[in-house]
C-alpha cells in the first residue's frame, strides 16, 4: 500500500466478500440498516480496508470477527478461464485494477496455484499487449476488444510500450512528432 | 592516439592534464546513464563534479577570449584591408570560426550532461522528498507523540503546524547522505514551502494530530521511498559477478545470498538492489 | 511533482550518448589539435585519417571539412553476415547475435578461453573500466574482417548506423542496401524482444535475472518501459513466494540443494 498512489487508494476500496462470526450490536449500517445489529453468520461485500481490519483477529487465532473469502473476480471459475486462454477474459469488467487486487488477495490468502496462473495470464497477456502496441496502425479487429478488456496495470503497459515505440520511429525518422 | 593509450597515461596522474578530461568526460557520461535509470538517488559525485564545473568554467573563458579577438581580427582586416582580402585571411577567419564553433558545441554538450543530471536528481528528490530529507539528518526518524493531556491541547492545537514535522538536515551531513549540500538545502526550503502551502490551503482546518506529514497511523506511512527492487538494464564489466538478493527485514535470513551469476560483457535485466554493491564497486555498469 | 522526468535515457539522449563514438575522418583542410572538455582532438593534416568523436566527424562532414571511413560492420557484405547469424544460426535464434568483445574479453572463437578484465582507476581510486560509447568499435579498419572472426554489431549501431547515413551516405558502400538490411536487422531483433516476454518471469524474483547480451543501446531504450513494467508485475504477483525463494538460494548457499543452476545459462532471449 503505498500512500500517495492513487490505484492503490481505488484497490483498498475493492470489495470482498467477508462473514460475521459474531453479533455486532450498532453495525447494521454496513448493511444499510442504521442502528440495527449485525447478526453473525451474515455475509455482506466490504471494503479491503474495512475487511482486512475486521479479520485481524481471525488472523491473529483469537476472536473472529469477520472471516473473510476470495472475492468473485479471483474464483475458481475465472482461474479457470484464465488456464484455458488467458487472452479471452475481460480483466476489466471483473476489477479495474485486477492484479493490484490479487496481490492483495495473495498477501491474505495462501495460494501458490493462483500466483502461478496470474503470472503466466500476466506474462501471455503482456506478449500480446506488446504486439498491439508495437503496431504503428493501432489496434485492429480482435484486438479493440482485448485492449478494452486490459485492467489498470495492463493499460499503463501498453500506453508505456506505445509511446516508446512511438518515440523511437519519431527519432528514427519515421514517424512525426505528434 | 588510442583512447587506451589516453586512458593508460591517466592512471592517479594530473588532474589537468587532456588525459584526465577525458576520463572525467567518461565518469561524468557514465554516472549520468546511471542516475537516469535507477530507481533512487545516487552518492553525489562531490569532487567529480567540482573538478567539471571548474574546466566548464575554463573552457567558457577560453571562447570568450578566442571569439574577443576572432571578432577584433575580422574588424581590422575589414577596415585595414578594405575590400582587397587576400585568400590567406579568409581561410584563416573561416579556421577560426571552424575553431569557435567546435568549442562551444563540446562546451554545450557538456552542459546538457550537467543539466539532466541535475534536472534528475532534483525529480527523484521532490518526488520522494520526506525520504530524502531523512537521510540527511543522522537518527532514525521517530514522529513526535501526539498532544497528550487535554490541559495542553489548546495552547499546542495552534502550535502544531505541519513543518513541524519536517526535520533539520545536520550540518554537515551524515556521512552516507546521497544529497549535495545545495541538494540539501533545495530540499528542506522545498518541503518547508510545500509544507506551510499545505497548512494555509487545508492542513490547518485539520484536528492537529492529523497535521503531520510523517504520519504512519493505521500502517499505511506518509513517508514513502524509492523502490529498490525496480528492474534495470546493467552490463558486467568484471569477470563474475553475482545477482544479489539483499536480506529482506523480518524474513528470518539475515545475510544476503547470490542466485544467478553474470559474466563479462553480459547485459542482463535485474533488480536494481540485486547489483547495487557491484556498480558501487565499479563491476557494472547501468545501461 | 515538480520536475517530473521519465525513468532511462530517451531515444534523443541515446543519440546524444552515440555521438560520443569515436569514427574515423580524413579531413580536407588543417587544423590544430584542441582541448575540449570531452578530452582532446588530434590536429587536422589531409589526408591523414584521425578518430574523432562522431558528433564532431558530422560538424566536419556538413561543411565538406572532411570525409567519414564507415566502420567495417557497416557494410551490406558485413550486415548480411549478421542477419544470417540473428535468422538461421541455431544458437541465436531467441538471442542476438554477439557483441564486439570486451578488452579482456576473449573472442568468439577463443570462447572458453578466461577473461582478463584490467580495470583502470579513477582519480577517487574506483575502478574503471571502459565500454561504449568510450571503445573504438566504431573506427575504420583495414581489411573488413577479422581473420576468420564473424562482423558483430556494436552497442550503438542503429544509432552510428543510421546517423552516418543520414549526413555521409556518398560515404558508405550502397547506402541504400546498407538502410534496408538495418531496417531489416532492427525488425528481426525487436520481434525477438517482444517473444522474450515469456522468460522474464525469472528476472522477477529475487537473485534472478535474465540476460539479454547483444542488445544495442536504441533498443534498449524502446523496450525498457515495457520490460521493466512485466519484471516489476510479475515480481508483485510473485511477493507471496519471495520468502521461499530466498530461503532455497540461502540453502544453496550452505550447500544443501543446487538452486543456481536454474540460473546459469539458459535464459538468454
Amino acid at each position: 500500500m503505498s500512500y500517495y498512489e492513487v490505484d492503490s487508494i481505488l484497490t483498498d476500496a475493492q470489495k470482498l466478500p467477508c462473514t460475521f462470526e459474531l453479533d455486532v450490536p450498532g453495525l447494521g449500517i454496513l448493511e444499510g440498516n442504521p442502528g440495527e445489529n449485525i447478526k453473525a453468520g451474515t455475509r455482506i461485500d466490504l471494503p479491503l480496508w474495512l475487511g482486512e481490519m475486521l479479520s485481524i483477529g481471525a488472523r491473529l487465532g483469537t476472536s473472529r470477527l469477520v472471516t473473510l473469502d476470495i472475492p468473485s473476480a479471483l474464483s475458481e471459475r475465472v482461474m479457470n478461464a484464465l488456464k484455458a486462454d488467458p487472452r479471452t477474459v475481460d480483466l476489466r469488467a471483473l476489477a479495474p485494477n485486477y492484479y493490484r487486487l490479487s496481490e492483495r488477495v495473495l498477501e491474505l490468502f495462501e495460494e501458490e496455484e493462483m500466483v502461478d496462473t496470474l503470472s503466466n495470464t500476466f506474462k501471455k497477456r503482456a506478449a500480446e499487449i506488446a504486439d498491439h502496441a508495437h503496431n504503428p496502425k493501432g489496434a485492429l479487429g480482435d484486438g479493440v476488444e482485448f485492449l478494452r478488456g486490459l485492467d489498470e496495470t495492463e493499460r499503463q503497459l501498453f500506453r508505456v510500450a506505445h509511446d516508446s515505440a512511438k518515440e523511437t520511429r519519431i527519432w528514427a525518422g519515421e514517424a512525426k512528432k505528434r | 592516439m588510442e583512447i587506451d593509450d589516453i586512458l593508460a597515461s591517466v592512471d592517479h596522474g594530473d588532474i589537468s592534464s587532456p588525459e584526465s578530461t577525458a576520463l572525467d568526460h567518461q565518469l561524468l557520461t557514465r554516472f549520468w546513464v546511471a542516475e537516469r535509470s535507477v530507481p533512487e538517488l545516487l552518492p553525489w559525485p562531490g569532487r567529480l563534479m567540482d573538478r567539471m564545473m571548474e574546466r566548464v568554467r575554463q573552457q567558457i573563458e577560453t571562447i570568450e577570449d578566442l571569439a574577443a579577438a576572432s571578432s577584433e581580427y575580422t574588424s581590422t582586416t575589414t577596415t585595414g584591408q578594405g575590400a582587397s582580402t587576400n585568400t590567406s585571411t579568409s581561410t584563416s577567419t573561416s579556421t577560426a570560426t571552424l575553431k569557435l564553433s567546435i568549442l562551444q558545441t563540446d562546451l554545450s554538450r557538456t552542459q546538457y550532461l550537467l543539466r539532466s543530471l541535475l534536472r534528475q536528481r532534483l525529480s527523484k528528490l521532490t518526488k520522494h522528498s520526506m525520504h530524502y530529507l531523512l537521510l540527511s539528518t543522522a537518527t532514525p526518524h521517530a514522529p513526535a507523540p501526539p498532544p497528550s493531556s487535554a490541559s495542553s491541547f489548546a495552547s499546542e492545537s495552534k502550535q502544531i503546524q505541519p513543518e513541524d514535522s519536517i526535520p533539520t538536515p545536520l550540518n554537515p551531513p551524515p556521512p552516507h547522505c546521497p544529497l549535495s549540500a545545495s541538494e540539501i538545502a533545495f530540499l528542506h526550503t522545498h518541503q518547508t514551502l510545500l509544507a506551510r502551502h499545505f497548512g494555509s490551503s487545508f492542513l490547518s482546518s485539520f484536528p492537529p494530530q492529523l497535521r503531520r506529514l510523517d504520519d504512519n497511523a493505521g500502517g499505511t506511512s506518509m513517508l514513502q521511498g524509492p523502490d529498490a527492487k525496480e528492474a534495470v538494464f546493467v552490463r558486467c564489466l568484471a569477470e563474475e559477478v553475482g545477482i544479489v538478493a539483499p536480506p529482506e527485514p523480518g524474513d528470518g535470513i539475515e545475510e544476503e545470498v547470490v542466485g544467478g551469476t553474470m559474466r563479462m560483457g553480459d547485459v542482463w535485466v535485474v533488480r536494481w538492489e540485486a547489483v547495487r554493491g557491484a556498480w558501487e564497486r565499479g563491476d557494472v555498469e547501468i545501461l | 511533482m515538480a520536475f517530473p522526468l521519465q525513468r532511462g535515457i530517451t531515444p534523443p539522449e541515446i543519440s546524444f550518448l552515440a555521438e560520443m563514438e569515436m569514427v574515423t575522418i580524413v579531413p580536407r583542410q588543417r587544423l590544430e589539435g584542441l582541448e575540449l572538455l570531452g578530452g582532446p582532438v588530434e590536429p587536422l593534416v589531409p589526408p591523414r585519417r584521425t578518430t574523432v568523436p562522431l558528433w564532431l566527424a558530422s560538424l566536419l562532414k556538413r561543411q565538406r571539412r572532411a570525409n567519414i571511413l564507415p566502420p567495417p560492420w557497416l557494410h551490406p557484405e558485413s550486415l548480411s553476415l549478421i542477419l544470417d547469424i540473428e535468422t538461421q544460426h541455431q544458437d541465436y535464434q531467441h538471442a542476438f547475435s554477439p557483441p564486439p568483445p570486451l578488452p579482456g574479453q576473449p573472442r568468439l572463437r577463443d570462447r572458453g578461453r578466461k577473461p582478463n578484465a584490467r580495470p583502470r582507476y579513477t582519480p577517487e581510486g574506483q575502478r574503471y573500466y571502459p565500454t561504449p560509447p568510450f571503445l573504438p568499435q566504431n573506427v575504420a579498419q583495414d581489411q573488413s574482417f577479422d581473420n576468420g572472426e564473424p562482423p558483430t554489431l556494436p552497442f550503438h549501431w542503429l544509432e552510428v548506423g543510421t546517423m552516418l547515413l543520414d549526413v555521409a551516405s556518398d560515404d558508405v558502400v550502397d547506402p541504400d542496401q546498407t538502410r534496408r538490411l538495418l531496417k531489416e536487422l532492427r525488425e528481426v531483433r525487436s520481434a525477438k524482444i517482444r517473444s522474450g516476454v515469456d522468460v522474464l518471469d525469472v528476472a522477477a524474483v529475487a537473485g534472478g535475472g535474465v540476460a539479454l547480451t547483444g542488445v544495442g543501446a536504441m533498443e534498449i531504450g524502446e523496450g525498457r518501459g515495457f520490460i521493466g513494467g512485466v519484471v516489476d508485475g510479475l515480481r508483485r504477483i510473485g511477493a507471496s513466494k519471495e520468502q521461499a525463494r530466498r530461503e532455497q538460494l540461502a540453502a544453496a548457499a550452505n550447500g544443501e540443494y543446487d538452486a543456481t543452476q536454474d540460473y546459469d545459462d539458459d535464459m538468454e532471449f
